[in-house]
């Protein structure tokens, strides 16, 4: 057995993962306050990797103003789409906001599209472009920064949602919006509150990923898609099952490209996710919620 | 963005004043005095860079016949659709192209592979000719008894692996590490890799890659566990550029050629890629290095006056490979429809196209012959490197 191989593919699965942890966190904290899927969140990644980028080379500024600069682009977005979902007052239900969030990352995606002329965009990595050597692999330092990055969003979303009055309210609406509302805590004000979490976390997944490969207005979708595997993976709505989910998925589709077929690693994540729907629809690490009728 | 739009009210300002003009011939723009040619690319959807270029292309050449007078005094009447990459969307645009709008002749399909599959039955089935742009080989293969109206202007990748091989037994190379992706480009080109190598006494080692991947480290390691003297990537995706940063990562400074194939000529890339791009060898058509080849190359006059109403064209923006094919298709269709005086039969114009001789295009010295409906050899393929800057021929 070839230890730096096998080395090899756990760090790939380890960098790639953290970004998949990263967005299947965003799906947990809009489901949590919302109950919907927001499928807008890969576009969070990628208007937070490409805006980050395209900064970085219009204006020559350091990459880590660059970072910001997208996220507070990507936050706004993150308010324009709960906007654009709850604002005309017609859109209550988990079901029917889900499907807008799909529509909403059509025009995502288009306008990005528009605005970046279709080009890549490449962001150089805040730590240089040294590698690190580990047993016999090696990796990116950026790989390193990338899982900080996801734990430490955990950590945070955990403490947040856990001591602070915000996140009480968050983690109500999310057991029961209407008795909430009957407290006079708008249903809006959460809802809005939980879409610049999310889309926050979507853009430093972003500007984490664009040091790995380019970004472009297409690299969104299916990243949105393999968080969606991973948060259901670690189970919908737990930042730590997320955490847990996403670097799982990196790792088996890191296997599958270093010891199996490489054509089927995209294959991995949806057969986990028909497989957890399936079998464990409430996740590795979720408990079913009690539904009083 | 205001130059587009200046150029847009330009041209409809152009369009209605020859529309008064002509008078006679009213609006009608299906008349004698035009030929309607198609066109699909993406230009929006995955592939959506590749498809601008192209239609930035075509679009040029269309404009400089035009300009030109035109075809026998016939203008051509361009008729564009956007797949998006789709192909069942493509083969409704064909339809339409050719039930609707009285499009008599097809340049371009849609930008990928398997939307010019999907064409070519619908364009043969009503006698029309159509000179594509994309890659398989098997859109035009086997010519003659299969595809008699179809012809395209990109290399068969049979010609690229020709050109490889006889590099590397120039320069001692017996052990080569081949990544292509899983579209169908790059897996095209490992069947014909594999049966093409071993003859030559070369040893292939494949790891394929996801075209969507963000790290392909699992894959080089397992690969440098053969001690390869080159690693060959193939692909037109942005995980050619995490190929060259994985590479440098995994091996080091070890002492390795680099390559990828001619899917992935493009300084932009290359620049994203950074240092780990320097040094990294590709086979190519020859106009990336237009201004660096011998001045007695009969491409060369060719390539430069491209290069140059390109970049007059589009703001300074420098053509790349792909515009050169859209370029070369629409001219080979309009050289084709000179020697027919016109006429538009498929049958007549696929003719006139194998009795073109030697069409010297931006991509290559074009020779379309019965059997062969591609027209390129490996005379004209050129071995480029990119320095850091610029790409440079290779000798």
């Amino acid at each position: 057995m070839d230890t730096g191989l096998l080395i090899q593919v756990i760090l790939s699965g380890l960098s790639v993962g953290a970004i998949y942890a990263l967005v299947a966190v965003g799906f947990g904290v809009i489901f949590n306050a919302t109950g919907a899927i927001n499928f807008v969140q890969g576009e969070y990644v990628m208007v937070g990797g490409l805006s980050a980028a395209m900064l970085y080379e219009a204006w020559d500024v350091p990459v880590l103003v660059a970072i910001v600069a997208a996220v507070a682009v990507t936050v706004l977005l993150g308010v324009l789409t709960e906007f654009g979902l709850l604002g005309f007052g017609r859109l209550r239900t988990p079901a029917s906001i889900t499907i807008a969030t799909i529509a909403i990352a059509v025009i995502v995606k288009g306008s990005a599209m528009l605005i970046s002329d279709r080009d890549t965009y490449a962001l150089p990595s805040v730590l240089g472009t040294d590698s690190l050597q580990v047993l016999g692999a090696s990796t990116s330092r950026q790989t390193v920064l990338n899982l900080l990055l996801a734990v430490a969003a955990v950590a945070a979303l955990t403490l947040f949602f856990q001591c602070t009055k915000l996140g009480t309210t968050l983690r109500a609406a999310a057991g029961d919006s209407e008795t909430l509302q009957t407290f006079g805590v708008s249903y809006r004000t959460t809802a809005r509150w939980a879409f610049v979490i999310a889309a926050a976390l979507g853009a430093l997944a972003g500007a984490g990923l664009a040091p790995l490969t380019v970004m472009s207005f297409d690299s969104g979708t299916l990243l949105g898609l393999k968080g969606f595997a991973a948060a259901m993976l670690g189970g919908l709505g737990n930042p730590r099952g997320a955490l847990a989910g996403g670097l799982l998925l990196g790792i088996a589709e890191a296997v599958m490209s270093g010891y199996g077929a490489a054509a089927y690693a995209d294959v991995v994540a949806f057969v986990v996710l028909l497989a957890i729907l399936t079998l464990r629809p409430t996740g590795m690490f979720g408990t079913a919620r009690a539904v009083r009728t | 963005m205001r130059k587009k739009i200046s150029t847009l009210l330009t041209c409809s300002v152009l369009l209605a004043l020859s529309a008064c003009g002509l008078g006679s011939s009213g609006s009608d723009t299906d008349s004698d005095d035009t030929i309607k040619i198609g066109t699909l690319f993406s230009v929006s959807g995955a592939g959506a860079n590749l498809g601008d270029k192209m239609r930035k292309g075509a679009e040029l050449a269309v404009k400089q016949v035009n300009a030109d007078g035109g075809i026998d005094g016939k203008k051509i009447d361009w008729v564009f659709y956007d797949p998006a990459g789709d192909t069942s969307t493509a083969v409704q645009q064909t339809n339409r192209m050719l039930d609707s709008d009285g499009v008599e002749l097809v340049v371009g399909g849609g930008g990928s592979s398997g939307i010019a599959l999907a064409m070519d039955p619908i364009t043969s089935g009503r006698g029309v000719a159509f000179i594509a742009t994309e890659g398989a080989r098997q859109i035009v293969e086997p010519a003659a008894e299969a595809h008699p109206l179809t012809f395209k202007t990109t290399f068969n990748d049979t010609v690229m692996v020709e050109r490889l091989i006889a590099f590397w037994k120039a320069n001692g190379i017996t052990r080569v590490a081949f990544m292509p992706d899983t579209s169908s480009f790059g897996q095209s080109a490992q069947e014909e890799l594999e049966r093409l190598a071993p003859e030559a006494g070369i040893k292939v080692f494949t790891a394929a890659f996801d075209p969507a991947a963000n790290d392909l480290t699992p894959q080089v390691k397992r690969l440098a566990g053969n001690d390869p003297q080159a690693y060959l990537a193939w692909t037109i995706t942005p995980a050619g550029v995490t190929f060259l940063k994985n590479i440098r990562s995994v091996i080091g400074e070890r002492d390795v050629m680099v390559m990828h194939g001619f899917g992935f000529v493009d300084d932009r890339y290359m620049e994203q890629a950074g240092a780990a791009s320097t040094g990294t060898i590709l086979v190519s058509p020859k106009l990336p290095v237009w201004d660096q080849i011998d001045a007695s190359d009969p491409q060369q006059p060719v390539m430069e006056d491209f290069a140059t109403a390109y970049a007059e064209e589009y703001g300074g923006e420098q053509p790349n490979v792909y515009a050169g094919q859209a370029y070369d298709a629409m001219m080979v269709a309009v050289a084709a429809l000179r020697a027919t005086g016109g006429d538009t039969d498929g049958e007549k114009i696929a003719d006139a196209i194998e009795g073109l001789g030697t069409h010297v295009g931006v991509t290559g010295a074009f020779k379309f012959t019965a059997d062969d409906h591609s027209g390129l050899t490996v005379d004209d393929v050129a071995v480029i490197q990119w320095d850091g800057s610029r790409f440079l021929p290779v000798e």
